[in-house]
């Protein structure tokens, strides 16, 4: 077969079609009329990207010359490094907006954080492959692995980028998940961000979740102990996050979460974002304003439209049509991700795979649920959309090993 | 030992399950998408205009305020001001705005600290009347300065150099309450508090008009929203053309300064004010742009009185000037006739005697107004009480506009004091009063009072054969789309008032000019002029100097009534200032400077005799 067979065209694709509308909307929101009210920094925020993309594409090139086996081989002294690197941000890092996430090298600004996403992959996947069966059914084995994934949350928070933090959490689940964790003890495991979330808005749809994902836990499961461990459980998140709400958050914390819920409350200060936001999707309408053409964009009513908020400026201007294109080709993008890791024949492929479509999933669901009102404001950027040269290539990296690990499956062998 | 096909197994199992929780995931989220887009779209797309659509309501100029031969007497000057919002201005911004403003920064800082106190939500002036560079740069960085704002304000401004405080009135913020009461106003919106700016205030505001203003975040504005194609013009308010000649009012005023009573000039025919002046005045300009908050408490705190519009509320005894009007009553109900003699020995007694000036012998009504002979109205009153009573008396009187309101288009407008019986009996008791109180409202003295408005109304309908004029300031008002209001008073046929009789009183009154007390300073060669002093006698220290006069004789053209409060002889203090009005406004010019100059310099002089 020639490689142009195996090579994976339609991700290629869709990241072509992505980056596009990422340029065209950062375009939008920083060189549009709007950048009569932004200063001249911003205004470069366009050509930093383009220069990011171009970067991005020597990056996936060169990426399929490599072999994969490296990667694995590779794994944990790149996890090695970056959690040195990410722990020296922790010191002599960059602050931008309050988090000190960036360091300098020779005038260029890395987010080390998103180099250390790939690295946590990377390892937790080497490691996984290299017990027995993969099965984290063994307690150590899974505790490690936790471990492994528990490091970076630490310190991604130490640098005061609970956003990104966050991120990483589902690997957790998911990649127990594949490794062998019953499915009821899966369930058990995200559990608590389901209730967690329904919590905020009600306690009584927490309740109502811990129910049915107890009975859920039981189906599965049919073991009583972990039926009732799962009910107290969910409970005590029911309860915990009604305590953390009043009690234990910052009174700015709580604003924001009294936002999400009922942004109408305070509409100029913490329901600004929420309700401008909203506004901005909401009133794109089906066919949308038109490019350079949005009110909210270019009026400057959107906080951060470069970045975290880069979906409400593609939904404003080309409406639904645009912004349903987005999620689909996310979706697509995503979904014909894990397909290749169904049809590759090696363990450490599929979760290198499933542990970029983890975190890419959750950048997805956080931000277009933060842009569309469905959860509290959390500053997460949109992949390959938003304005922001580390996370870009950093994806783009994810993305091409992906690419690489399916076009050179071969190389693998099924039981590395 | 698990094989590794099972692991496999496993393994593609949950890849599935994996794909279908976030194809699920993704549909939520387009669904969620859907709903904002297309189900919702009607609620937010509207916050979105709103969003970036400001209406602006745009003040109306307010009408301007002429004189009958169009002069402008009140204008409209641009006054530019800055205002803050305290909650949104940031103090870091001190800075700037002090170097904007030209001013060191302490300034800022303690104009700051007034707009604080007064509230922090609501926008209040920092800088009044800035100079117009300053303003412009201002304006220029408005977006680095959150909380500030600029306005271009209005003030009125008098150009013609009359005062003519009363009659023009001033304007004032409304207050909450009236705010709360209204829908026509704005918070901070000028209203009319008195004289013609309240009277007319609602052709003279005009109608507010809304401008539609893209803007950004912070409130800057872009520019027209849909080029200003739903935007509603403001309608300038009306001009009014007022009855008020300007030359007469600043003679008038010049000549009443430095003295307290009122003045009215009116043509007899039309009731058209010519001149209104009260005094003494105050000065409009200090309370038509920011209240000058001292100058309101010294004028509120002053005896005199300044705000108080003489000229239609003071309320004084007529004295004299009263006799002609007391012969038309007397021949209408035939007490008397021309030729009824009656012999002055100095006084009439009845129960006790009632005094003359002197000791005029027989006189007849013409004789006895040219010498204002007591006797000849004590009298007359005497018969008129007894024959056919009081309440008769007030009613031809009242007719004429005497004790009652005369709707000049002023606001507090007196109506004096005539008294009918009920009064009496309200003033006395019922059965406490009797003839001995009524004589003396022969001659303008007693229970009476009349405002110089009424007394010029009462010499008009001698002068103009018998007609009430309803008095007026107003004659047109030009609407802003080119529409013409004319004002048309109030006239009406007195019909009581018979023209023989009235030939009678005018002859009196042109002899009391020529030959009796207003000889000295009110005949003069090229206008017959014809009028009546009075003194009345007051409880308030030496008496009032009254004075009614028409002018010309044979075709009256102006009528003018003066009080001089405390003036003492109304033939020295009030007769000088009308018949130089007189020449003035028929001859056009004063041959007499001299006059001028003694009536600017006036000091009143006791008078010994009374009446």
């Amino acid at each position: 077969m020639t490689w142009y067979k195996q090579f994976d065209w339609f991700t290629v694709f869709a990241w072509i079609m992505l980056s596009t509308v990422g340029l065209i909307a950062i375009y939008s929101a920083t060189l549009g009329p709007v950048s009569d009210f932004l200063p001249d920094h911003i205004q470069r925020n366009f050509s930093k990207q383009l220069t990011a993309v171009s970067l991005s594409i020597i990056a996936i090139i060169v990426l399929q010359f490599t072999s994969p086996r490296s990667f694995q081989q590779l794994s944990y002294l790149f996890y090695a490094v970056c959690i040195l690197l990410t722990t020296l941000t922790i010191f002599i890092g960059v602050e931008v907006n309050g988090a000190r996430s960036w360091l300098e090298f020779f005038g260029v600004r890395i987010q080390t954080s998103e180099l250390l996403k790939l690295a946590t992959i990377l390892a937790v996947a080497n490691y996984l492959t290299s017990q027995r069966n993969i099965s984290a059914v063994r307690v150590k084995t899974a505790l490690v692995a936790i471990t492994m994934i528990v490091v970076p949350v630490i310190i991604v928070i130490l640098q005061n980028d609970t956003g990104t933090a966050l991120v990483f959490l589902p690997l957790i689940p998911v990649m127990l998940f594949l490794s062998g964790l019953p499915h009821g003890i899966s369930v058990f495991m995200i559990s608590p961000a389901i209730i967690g979330y329904l919590s905020i808005i009600d306690w009584k749809y927490g309740v109502i979740a811990t129910i049915v994902l107890t009975l859920a836990v039981y189906m599965l499961e049919k073991r009583p102990w972990l039926g009732v461990s799962s009910l107290i459980f969910g409970l005590l998140v029911v309860v915990g996050v009604h305590v953390a709400l009043h009690d234990v958050l910052q009174p700015h914390q709580q604003m924001r979460v009294e936002a999400f819920v009922n942004p109408f409350v305070d509409p100029q200060g913490a329901g600004w974002n929420v309700i401008q936001a909203k506004t901005a999707i909401s009133s794109g309408g089906i066919y949308g304003k038109g490019f350079l053409e949005g009110t909210q964009t270019q009026l400057r009513f959107l906080p951060e439209q470069w970045t975290d908020f880069i979906f409400c400026v593609v939904a404003e201007e080309f409406g639904l049509i645009g912004a349903g294109f987005v999620i689909f080709v996310l979706m697509f993008l995503l979904l014909r991700l894990l397909n290749n890791a169904v049809n590759i024949k090696n363990n450490f492929s599929q979760l290198v795979i499933v542990g970029v479509v983890t975190i890419l999933f959750t950048h997805i669901l956080i931000n277009l649920g933060s842009s569309m009102g469905l959860m509290p404001v959390i500053g997460v950027p949109l992949p390959f959309l938003s304005y922001g040269g580390s996370s870009f290539l950093s994806n783009t990296i994810m993305l091409g090993i992906c690419m690489n690990l399916y076009f050179r499956q071969r190389e693998m062998g099924p039981f590395a | 030992m698990v094989n590794y096909g099972n692991t496999d197994k496993r393994l593609k199992a949950a890849l599935r399950i994996l794909q279908v929780v976030i194809g699920l995931m993704f549909l939520t989220l387009f669904g969620r998408l859907v709903q904002l887009q297309v189900i919702e779209y009607e609620t937010y797309s509207p916050i979105s205009e709103r969003n970036s659509v400001r209406q602006e309501t745009v003040n109306p100029s307010r009408g301007l305020i002429l004189d009958r031969n169009g002069t402008i007497i009140v204008e409209n000057t641009p006054v530019y001001s800055i205002f803050v919002t305290p909650a949104d201005f940031k103090t870091e911004n001190i800075e700037l705005l002090a170097k904007l403003m030209q001013l060191p920064e302490e300034f800022v800082e303690i104009a700051l600290r007034h707009a604080r106190t007064y509230s922090w939500h609501r926008s209040s002036r920092l800088f009044s009347e800035v100079e117009f560079d300053i303003f412009s740069r201002i304006e220029e960085n408005i977006w680095r300065l959150p909380g500030i704002t600029h306005q271009i304000e209005s003030r009125r401004s008098y150009p013609a150099g009359i005062k003519a405080s009363h009659t023009l009135g001033y304007l004032s913020e409304i207050t909450a309450q009236e705010f709360s009461r209204t829908t026509e106003y704005r918070l901070g919106d000028k209203t009319g508090r008195s004289g013609i700016e309240l009277t007319y205030e609602s052709r003279l505001r005009g109608e507010t008009g809304l401008q539609l203003r893209r803007v950004n975040a912070y409130g800057q504005g872009i520019g027209p929203f849909d080029d200003g194609a739903l935007d509603q013009n403001p309608i300038k308010g009306a001009n009014i053309l007022t009855t008020i000649d300007v030359e007469l009012q600043f003679l008038a005023e010049k000549l009443m300064a430095n003295k307290a009573g009122g003045l009215v000039a009116m043509d007899p025919n039309t009731g058209e004010i010519l001149a209104i002046v009260s005094s003494p005045d105050f000065d409009i300009s200090r309370l038509s742009g920011r209240m000058d908050r001292d100058y309101w408490i010294a004028l509120n705190s002053d005896t005199l009185r300044p705000l108080f519009n003489r000229a239609i509320a003071m309320r004084e005894p007529p004295g004299s000037t009263f006799k002609p009007i007391m012969g038309l009553v007397g021949l209408h109900l035939g007490v008397v006739t021309p030729e009824t003699n009656v012999f002055c020995n100095g006084g009439y007694t009845r129960g006790r005697l009632y005094r003359c000036t002197a000791i005029h012998g027989n006189q007849n009504l013409e004789e006895a107004i040219k010498n204002s002979c007591n006797t000849y109205f004590f009298r007359m009153m005497d018969r008129i009480a007894l024959t056919h009573g009081l309440n008769d008396w007030h009613a031809l009187i009242n007719r004429m506009g005497l004790g009652r309101r005369n709707n000049i288009d002023l606001p507090s407008e007196n109506p004096g004091l005539l008294p009918d019986s009920s009064q009496m009996d309200v003033m006395f008791g019922r059965r406490q009063w009797g003839l001995g109180d009524q004589i003396n409202l022969g001659v303008g003295q007693g229970v009476m009072g009349a405002t110089p408005l009424q007394m010029a109304i009462a010499t008009s309908e001698i002068a103009n054969g018998g007609y009430w004029v309803q008095p007026h300031l107003v004659k047109y008002i030009n609407h802003e789309n080119g529409e013409t209001e004319t004002i048309t008073p109030g006239k009406s046929r007195i019909e009581w008032i018979r023209d023989q009789d009235l030939a009678v009183v005018r002859r009196g009154m042109r002899r009391a000019v020529v030959e009796g007390s207003g000889r000295f300073y009110v005949d003069i060669r090229s206008i017959e002029i014809a009028g009546k002093t009075g003194t009345a006698q007051n409880s308030r220290g030496r008496d009032h100097g009254w004075f009614i006069s028409y002018a010309p004789f044979e075709n009256p053209q102006i009528v003018v009534a003066v009080i001089i409060e405390n003036g003492g002889f109304g033939s020295v203090s009030a007769a000088p200032i009308a018949s130089l009005l007189i020449e003035q406004y028929i001859n056009g010019e004063i041959r007499r400077p001299n006059l001028v100059n003694m009536m600017l310099n006036f000091v009143p002089r006791d008078s010994n005799i009374n009446f």
